[in-house]
């Protein structure tokens, strides 16, 4: 089973340096914060969708489309009861909810799940080592930079060995298909102890590994695949730095956008 | 000749363990020389590689004494990034040795530590992916190939490094016999570029070549020879527990002149000497018809495909599986093997067709209910032990099937005595051998009683003594009615222990019958990248029945 995000294809996000995609990505993670209408955030994720797209990472969402369902759903749901805004719908004892903390949530669960998707468009058209050298060339030093990309590449691999477990102990009869969610919490005993170890052997055969290679954190090394600036990729950090100039005037100064006042 | 290693009297201690794992090894191994070490588990092999490059001591502490200079550097006072120029080691488990996002940078990466220009790290991964034979996936993603190409990539990242030694431990195992050629045509042709090759295994076969064998018990080193020399005294092989090579033991059990060490020697042994006559050639016979009025297990025309796969995983698939029978299924990585197996128990559910246990659809059964009657150990325990106690992990699936206490005590008790972990009932589980926690796995599922048992390779990472114990703890399972269905890579383990065989190839199944006819038509497994063991072609040429040496010295005696 295939599980890492990087999807091997060629296309102009692809091509993109490497920094550029990882500062790129901080922008559009700003620029999620500049509004808190539901009808703005549903924008910039549509525009994220569209790079999604144009970079053929769409499959990944799919893969991803319960987390981000979720994510959506669950701020829409609980931020409600803990904004409060001065139209009210619905009150009962100390609950309430007004008309602002719901477009509030749902601009909430939006915003959430545009991270992710910012996110994983960067993983699924970056490889590691591209992340990794990126990172070194804005001035990272060498095992930080390596340890970040590498843990952000052993998140599909213990996912994967996630999956196997859980199918190990339901073939010895762990029934997680009963509904009570208390008992549901005791079951995860049996899946979290092999998780560790599982963990914690393959991290230390992936140090031998490493150290086998001649991987040492203080060494000089070369890049093999050395990022670029290239003119678009000036064009590209250009445009969304402008955005954001934008949106923030347009938020800060004219207060568009905005159902939560004294809000991200 | 200078040597490039050179050991005297090394001993070492893991720290927290109070027998050595190695102890008082002499020896000294001359620049671009071939050596083999064999050995069982437990002695000493993997800690002999590892003090090669300073893993032992440095990554492994403990108590280290004696003296060993590689290239003449002493691994215990460099770093082991330092000793990485001088000693490449590949190691036994290939999947975490891979860890960058395609083929070209997996090899890069070793190069780029030692600082090399962009240029030369270029031509290094071009010369050596062609030198293993993967210079058509240079982009590939390592996770998508196979185990043999996976093996072979952890070679070559370690071979662009260009280091004047190189070690691997056990590169053959898990692989399927065409992979595990291909690692040892690449050793044997490594000889010819003056590097010295250490190989540490467990199975002589892939050592014949070597220029000497270390031969290693309990640490200890116990004879230093030719491989001729080894191999052929059968006394002190058994001695340290490592398997004999079937054509030698058959020779020495019908007292016959000679040793061959391969089935060409063995061949042409038997026809200078005229030792026995050829028999009528055993035709393959035509599929058996394997279909009852009850099966166990059932497929009717049974598809699947993974959420994220391109293509179908199982192609129409139509197999039954009777009561009682002890089945082997082989098969390449990603033939299906394991994807069908899983439809087994119910884990996996079937795309299109059917797939009936007991006569009724697995989607109408909650998978608890289906884990009572279909069995299933994955292939790496610590996938699945969690509990404290031997105990507590073997009563786990009863307590989850709500099982009252007498007879889950009752039921474990039989499953530890029957898998010999009687005693072990408070010892914690982690702190067992491989091949121990092997068996709490077996035993918590056989505590649940399931008519049919599947087991993922079985045999993967034990040592030939624990593979036997193992398969004969099967063999009494099924004769006392269990149904067993083993996936495997050992084509021996097929041969010996196995009634049916099931060879797949790209999800289909190509091959189904009685095993001696399955194993008879060489060609048709040869499709599927598998190859019957020495003994089986012997016997194939023979035109004899048996396919274990007891059963030939019966069947010629005849």
């Amino acid at each position: 089973m295939n599980l890492s995000f990087y999807q091997d294809e060629n296309t102009w996000l692809h091509r993109l340096d490497p920094r550029t995609k990882t500062i790129g990505v901080a922008i559009v993670f700003a620029i999620c914060l500049c509004f808190n209408h539901p009808l703005y955030t549903a924008g910039i994720m549509l525009a994220v969708l569209l790079t999604a797209l144009s970079a053929r990472v769409l499959p990944l969402f799919r893969r991803m489309r319960f987390i981000l369902a979720l994510l959506i759903l669950f701020s829409s749901i609980l931020w409600p009861f803990f904004a409060k805004g001065p139209t009210i719908l619905w009150q009962w004892s100390v609950l309430t909810v007004s008309r602002e903390s719901l477009l509030f949530g749902i601009a909430m669960g939006i915003r959430l799940a545009t991270f992710v998707m910012a996110g994983v468009i960067l993983l699924g058209t970056t490889k590691n080592e591209e992340i990794t050298n990126g990172l070194i060339k804005m001035g990272l030093p060498y095992p930080v930079a390596f340890a970040l990309s590498t843990a952000l590449r052993l998140v599909p691999t213990f996912a994967g060995a996630g999956a196997t477990i859980v199918q190990a102990q339901i073939s010895r009869g762990l029934d997680l298909e009963s509904k009570n969610i208390f008992s549901r919490f005791g079951k995860l005993i049996p899946l979290a102890v092999p998780m560790f170890i599982t963990a914690i052997r393959y991290t230390n055969l992936l140090a031998m590994a490493l150290e086998s290679r001649g991987f040492s954190p203080d060494g000089l090394r070369t890049l093999y695949c050395e990022p670029k600036m290239k003119r678009q990729d000036w064009i590209i950090l250009f445009s969304l730095s402008a955005i954001l100039a934008i949106f923030l005037y347009l938020r800060l100064a004219l207060s568009i956008g905005v159902v939560m006042p004294g809000r991200m | 000749m200078n040597n490039s290693v050179s050991i005297n009297s090394l001993s070492f201690t893991y720290h927290g363990h109070e027998k050595p794992a190695l102890k008082n090894i002499c020896g000294e191994i001359p620049e671009g020389a071939f050596i083999g070490l064999i050995g069982n588990g437990e002695a000493g092999k993997s800690t002999l590689c590892c003090a090669m490059n300073g893993l032992v001591p440095r990554f492994f502490r403990g108590n280290y004494s004696g003296s060993l200079t590689v290239g003449g550097k002493d691994p215990s006072k460099c770093k082991v990034a330092e000793m990485s120029k001088t000693v490449g080691l590949v190691l036994q488990d290939f999947e975490a040795q891979l860890f960058s996002t395609n083929v070209e940078l997996e090899t890069a990466f070793g190069p780029e530590n030692l600082g090399l220009s962009r240029v030369e790290i270029g031509q290094r991964i071009t010369r050596h992916l062609a030198f293993v034979g993967l210079e058509g996936m240079r982009h590939r993603d390592s996770s998508t190939l196979s185990g043999g190409q996976k093996q072979r990539l952890a070679i070559c990242s370690v071979l662009a490094m260009e280091s004047p030694v190189l070690v691997m431990d056990e590169p053959t195992t898990d692989l399927d016999p065409k992979g595990r050629e291909q690692i040892l045509s690449i050793s044997r042709r490594l000889k010819a570029h003056n590097r010295t090759l250490i190989i540490a295994d467990n199975d002589p076969e892939n050592l014949i070549k070597a220029d000497r064998l270390w031969l290693m018990r309990e640490g200890e080193l116990i004879a230093c020879n030719s491989p001729r020399e080894i191999l052929t005294n059968k006394s002190l092989l058994d001695a340290c527990g490592v398997m004999a090579l079937p054509t030698i033991a058959l020779f020495h059990a019908m007292g016959w002149q000679g040793n061959p060490l391969t089935v060409e020697d063995a061949i042409e042994l038997i026809q200078k000497h005229n030792l026995v006559p050829r028999r009528r050639q055993i035709s393959p016979r035509g599929q058996k018809d394997t279909r009852s009025n009850n099966p166990v297990l059932e497929t009717r025309g049974l598809s699947y495909c993974y959420p994220s796969a391109k293509s179908n995983s199982l192609q129409d698939v139509n197999i039954s599986i009777n009561d009682g029978e002890f089945l082997a299924i082989l098969g390449q990585n990603g033939s299906g093997k394991t994807t069908l197996a899983k439809h087994f128990n119910g884990l996996l559910k079937p795309r299109s067709g059917e797939m009936l246990v007991n006569g009724r659809p697995t989607t109408t059964y909650r998978h608890h209910e289906l884990a009572r009657t279909v069995g299933y150990v994955f292939q790496n325990p610590d996938h699945q032990i969690f509990a404290p106690t031997v105990y507590e992990e073997v009563s786990f699936g009863l307590r989850m099937l709500g099982e009252d206490h007498h007879s889950i005590e009752r039921h474990v008790a039989h499953a530890l005595s029957v898998t010999g972990l009687e005693g072990y009932e408070n010892r914690s589980p982690f702190l067992l051998a491989k091949g121990d926690r092997q068996r709490v796995v077996v035993a918590s599922v056989l505590a649940v009683k399931p008519k049919v048992i599947i087991l993922d390779e079985p045999t993967t990472g034990l040592d030939y003594r624990h593979q036997r114990d193992a398969m004969d703890l099967l063999k009494e399972l099924n004769r006392q009615g269990h149904t067993i269905i083993v996936i495997t890579h050992a084509m021996w383990i097929a041969e010996t222990y196995c009634r049916r065989t099931v060879v797949m190839k790209d999800g289909r199944i190509i091959a189904d019958g009685d095993t001696r006819a399955v194993f008879a038509d060489a060609a048709r497994l040869s499709e599927a990248a598998l190859c019957p063991s020495p003994l089986a072609r012997l016997s194939n040429w023979l035109g004899t029945e048996s396919l274990t040496v007891e059963d030939m010295v019966r069947e010629l005696a005849l």
